[in-house]
C-alpha cells in the first residue's frame, strides 16, 4: 500500500479529524513530498527517499484519546506496525473506550496495522524502532530508561497552556465565547487546555468575570454529551470553590451551582494548576510580573491562546519561557496536523533517510 | 446560660476539656459545636469568609451538620490560628507531599491536644493492660513540629514509662537496639505496644527479614498510621498487616490503624485489616457527597468531613479528600482520593511540586 492509499483511507474514515488536505500538507512539510516513502524524490541536486519505522510503540495517556488518535494516524501514514499500550486500569476507562472505537472505525487495511495491549509487551517494546509516549513526567523518565540508544523516543510529558487577553475591558462576547471553547473542550483535561487566563493588572475584573461566565454557561449548555462529574471530580471542584471563598477571592458560579465551570479571580499572578474540569483562574500580571509568575511552569507551557494583538516584547517573554505554540483564542484545542507537538516534527523524527548522490 | 468560652484563657480551656470528656448527648454536642463555631467564626477571617459564602452564621445555625468545613488544603495557604496575634505554643506541620508546601496547625497550648489525644487512645482501649509503649518515630524533642510525635510523647508521659521509647533518631531507625529492648520485655512477659507510620513498619519488616519472629505477650498490639503519602512505594494494607502479624506473632485484631492528621486534635481508630473507624465522643465524621455537601447514605462512598470539638485553636470542621464508605456504626476508610484521578500530560499541583524550578534565561 502506498502512502497516498493510506492517506486516502484515513481521510475517508475520519474526514473531520484528518482532512485530506491537512494530511497532504503534513507529509509535504515534514517529509518534503507525499511520496517520499514510496520512491526517490529530488532534493538539493540529489535524490532522497524516506524509510518508515517498522514498529512504532505508542504509550497512551489516560486523560484524552485525541493524542492517541493523532499519534496512531501518523504511524498509519508511515505504514508502520502500530502497537498501542492502552491507558492503565486505574485511569479513566472512557479514554480507552474512545481509542478502541477509533481503531474499530478504521478501514480493515489500516486496522491490520494496529494492535493494542493493556500492559507493555516487553518483546515488542524492545523491537520497536520508535516509542511515542504520552503521560506524566515519571512515566517518561521510566520509559526513557528502558529505551535503547538506537530506538527513537518521542516523549510528551507534562505541559500546561494558558490564555492571554491583551485588552480585557474591551473583550467582545465573541472573544469570550472563544475563551470558553478553549476552557471547556475536552473538559480541560489536555495539555492544550488553558488552566489560567492572564490579564493586565488594570482590568475591570467584575466586567470580565461576568462576560466569561456568561460565555462559559452558553458554551456548556451547547455541549451535547456533558462530561462526567464523579465524586473525584466534584470533590476537586468543590475544594477549589471553597478555597476561593475562604481566601476571599472573587468567584463566578453557574446557575444552580452546577459543576460544569467555575471562574475564580486569584489576585496572585503566580501560576498554580487548576483542578481542571472547567475551573479557570483569572490572574492579573504586568508584563514585568509575568516572568516570575510563570517561572514555575517555564519550559512546560505548550500553548498560549491570545485575544488581541500582543507586543513583540511579550512574545519574546513567552518564547524565553519555552512556549511552543501561539494561536488565537478558540483554537487552542484544535491545532493543525502540522503542529509541532511539544516542538516535535513527528513524521520527520520517525523516519530515516536514504541518499542517492549524483553519479560522477 | 453558659458563658461563652474564651480559649485564650487556661481556665476556659480546662473547663472546655472537662465538658468534652463528660458524657455527651446530642443536645450537649450541638451546644458545644455551636459555641466553638461562633468563637472561630469571630476570630478566623478565612473561616468567616467561607461560612458567609455558604450563607451560614452562628446565629442562623440550626444544626451542627450545617457547620461549613474548611478544605484541608487551606492550612497550606492561610494561617487559621484562632488567637490572632498571640504566640502559638506549638506549630505542627503536615508532610507537604501534595503541593510541596506544608500545612500548619497552630495551637495556643498543647493542653487540650494532650488531654484529648491521650484520653481518645485510652477510650479506644489502647492502654488496657499497661503495655510497654514504643514508637518508630522521632521523639517530640527531635521533631517538635510533628503532631504525631507530640501525641506519642503525651502517651509516653501518661504511661510514666522511662527508657528509650522513640526508635527513629537523626534520620535513621535504630532497629537493632529496639529488638534487644523488645526481647527483654518479651522475656519479662510485659505486653508491648509498637506504634509508627505504615512506612516505618515496612522498613522494620525489611530490616528484620530472615530474623525469627518475636512472640509478643498477650495484650500486645501494633498501631500504624499515616499511610504512604509521598513515599516511593506502597504496600497494600492486607499485605502490610499480614507481615506485621507474622513478625510480632499477633492476631490481625491486635493491629490498629490510627486515622488523624496534623490539622486536627482528635483521632479515629480501627482494628484489623477490615476494621471500621470509630471516633471518640467529642469528634464526629460525616461521609459527604461533595456535589451536595450532604452526608451520603449508609453503604455509599463520600469524602471524610471531620467535626472535632477539641480543635479549638483553628477550625472545628475539616473537609478532607479522604474517601470513605459510610457504615451504620462508623466509616470504612478507603484512602486518599487523589489516587483515583485520571492522569495524563496535563500538569497537576502534585506534578508541579515534584519538579525542580527550571532556570529561565534572562530576558
Amino acid at each position: 500500500m502506498t502512502t497516498r492509499q493510506r492517506l486516502d483511507l484515513l481521510a475517508r474514515a475520519y474526514p473531520r479529524l484528518f482532512p485530506r488536505v491537512e494530511l497532504q500538507r503534513l507529509l509535504r512539510t515534514q517529509l518534503g513530498a507525499i511520496d517520499a516513502l514510496d520512491g526517490w524524490i529530488q532534493r538539493d541536486g540529489g535524490r532522497v527517499r524516506a524509510r518508515a519505522p517498522k514498529i512504532i510503540y505508542h504509550i497512551c495517556a489516560g486523560n484524552l484519546a485525541v493524542s492517541a488518535w493523532t499519534s496512531l494516524a501518523q504511524g498509519l501514514l508511515l505504514g508502520a506496525r502500530n502497537v498501542m499500550k492502552l491507558p492503565g486500569e486505574r485511569e479513566d476507562a472512557t479514554t480507552t473506550r474512545e481509542i478502541l472505537a477509533f481503531i474499530r472505525g478504521l478501514p480493515a487495511a489500516l486496522r491490520r496495522l494496529v494492535e493494542t495491549h493493556r500492559a507493555i509487551d516487553d518483546k515488542l517494546f524492545a523491537q520497536a524502532d520508535v516509542i511515542v509516549a504520552f503521560g506524566s513526567d515519571a512515566t517518561m523518565e521510566s520509559l526513557r530508561t528502558r529505551t535503547r540508544w538506537d530506538q527513537k523516543f518521542i516523549a510528551h510529558g507534562h505541559a500546561v497552556s494558558l490564555l492571554w487577553i491583551t485588552d480585557p475591558d474591551r473583550l467582545t462576547m465573541r472573544q469570550a465565547g472563544a475563551c470558553a471553547v478553549d476552557v471547556l473542550t475536552y473538559d480541560q483535561l489536555g495539555c492544550l487546555s488553558p488552566q489560567a487566563i492572564y490579564i493586565p493588572a488594570r482590568t475591570d475584573i467584575l466586567l470580565l468575570g461576568g462576560k466569561l461566565s456568561a460565555a462559559l454557561e452558553k458554551e456548556w449548555v451547547k455541549i451535547p454529551s456533558k462530561p462526567a462529574r464523579p465524586l473525584s471530580v466534584t470533590a476537586r471542584i468543590s475544594e477549589a470553590r471553597d478555597i476561593a471563598l475562604a481566601m476571599g477571592h472573587r468567584l463566578w458560579l453557574p446557575p444552580k451551582k452546577h459543576f460544569g465551570w467555575t471562574v475564580i479571580h486569584d489576585p496572585s499572578p503566580t501560576f498554580r494548576p487548576s483542578p481542571l474540569h472547567g475551573v479557570i483562574y483569572l490572574r492579573q500580571a504586568t508584563e514585568a510580573q509575568l516572568r516570575a509568575a510563570l517561572s514555575p511552569i517555564a519550559h512546560r507551557i505548550s500553548t498560549v491562546g491570545m485575544v488581541g494583538k500582543t507586543s513583540s516584547r511579550l512574545e519574546s517573554l513567552f518564547l524565553s519561557l519555552g512556549v511552543s505554540r501561539f494561536c488565537a483564542a478558540g483554537h487552542m484545542q484544535f491545532p493543525p496536523l502540522t503542529w509541532h507537538h511539544d516542538g516535535h516534527a513527528p513524521l520527520a523524527e520517525m523516519v530515516t533517510w536514504v541518499d542517492a548522490e549524483p553519479s560522477a | 446560660m453558659l458563658l461563652q468560652p474564651d480559649f485564650s484563657q487556661p481556665a476556659s480551656r480546662r473547663a472546655w476539656t472537662r465538658r468534652l470528656l463528660a458524657p455527651l448527648d446530642d443536645a450537649a454536642w450541638e451546644e458545644l459545636a455551636g459555641e466553638l463555631f461562633a468563637w472561630q467564626f469571630a476570630r478566623v477571617p478565612a473561616y468567616r469568609r467561607l461560612s458567609l459564602g455558604h450563607g451560614v452564621r452562628p446565629r442562623n445555625l440550626s444544626s451542627w451538620r450545617e457547620i461549613p468545613a474548611m478544605p484541608q488544603q487551606l492550612f497550606k495557604l492561610e494561617n487559621l490560628f484562632s488567637h490572632g496575634e498571640l504566640k502559638p505554643g506549638a506549630i505542627y506541620e503536615t508532610s507537604g507531599t501534595t503541593t510541596g508546601q506544608p500545612g500548619r496547625q497552630h495551637l495556643l497550648h498543647t493542653d487540650i491536644y494532650r488531654a484529648i489525644s491521650t484520653e481518645g487512645a485510652r477510650r479506644a482501649g489502647l492502654f488496657a493492660g499497661e503495655p510497654q509503649l514504643h514508637f518508630l518515630t522521632p521523639s517530640p524533642a527531635e521533631a517538635p513540629h510533628s503532631s504525631l510525635g507530640a501525641m506519642f510523647g503525651f502517651w509516653q508521659r501518661a504511661s510514666r514509662q522511662s527508657g528509650p521509647r522513640f526508635w527513629a533518631r537523626k534520620g535513621s531507625f535504630h532497629f537493632d537496639n529496639f529488638r534487644k529492648t523488645l526481647l527483654a520485655h518479651v522475656k519479662a512477659g510485659h505486653p508491648i505496644a509498637v506504634s509508627g507510620t505504615a512506612f516505618s513498619f515496612v522498613h522494620l519488616l525489611e530490616a528484620w527479614e530472615g530474623l525469627p519472629p518475636l512472640r509478643l505477650p498477650k495484650g500486645s498490639w501494633l498501631l500504624e498510621t499515616g499511610g504512604f503519602k509521598g513515599r516511593s512505594r506502597e504496600v497494600p494494607k492486607a499485605e502490610l498487616y499480614a507481615g506485621m502479624s507474622r513478625l510480632f506473632t499477633v492476631p490481625d485484631q491486635a493491629i490498629w490503624n490510627e486515622y488523624g492528621m496534623s490539622e486536627l486534635s482528635s483521632q479515629a481508630y480501627a482494628r484489623g485489616t477490615s476494621g471500621l473507624h470509630q471516633t471518640p465522643p467529642w469528634a464526629r465524621v460525616l461521609v459527604c457527597d461533595p456535589a451536595t455537601g450532604r452526608e451520603v447514605r449508609i453503604g455509599q462512598r463520600g469524602l471524610v468531613r471531620w467535626i472535632d470539638l477539641a480543635n479549638t485553636d483553628s477550625v472545628l470542621a475539616l473537609q478532607t479528600l479522604d474517601l470513605a464508605e459510610r457504615t451504620a456504626t462508623g466509616f470504612r476508610l478507603i484512602g486518599r482520593m487523589a489516587k483515583t484521578e485520571p492522569r495524563g500530560c496535563s500538569l497537576s499541583a502534585e506534578d508541579l511540586a515534584a519538579r525542580p524550578t527550571p532556570a529561565i534565561p534572562a530576558h
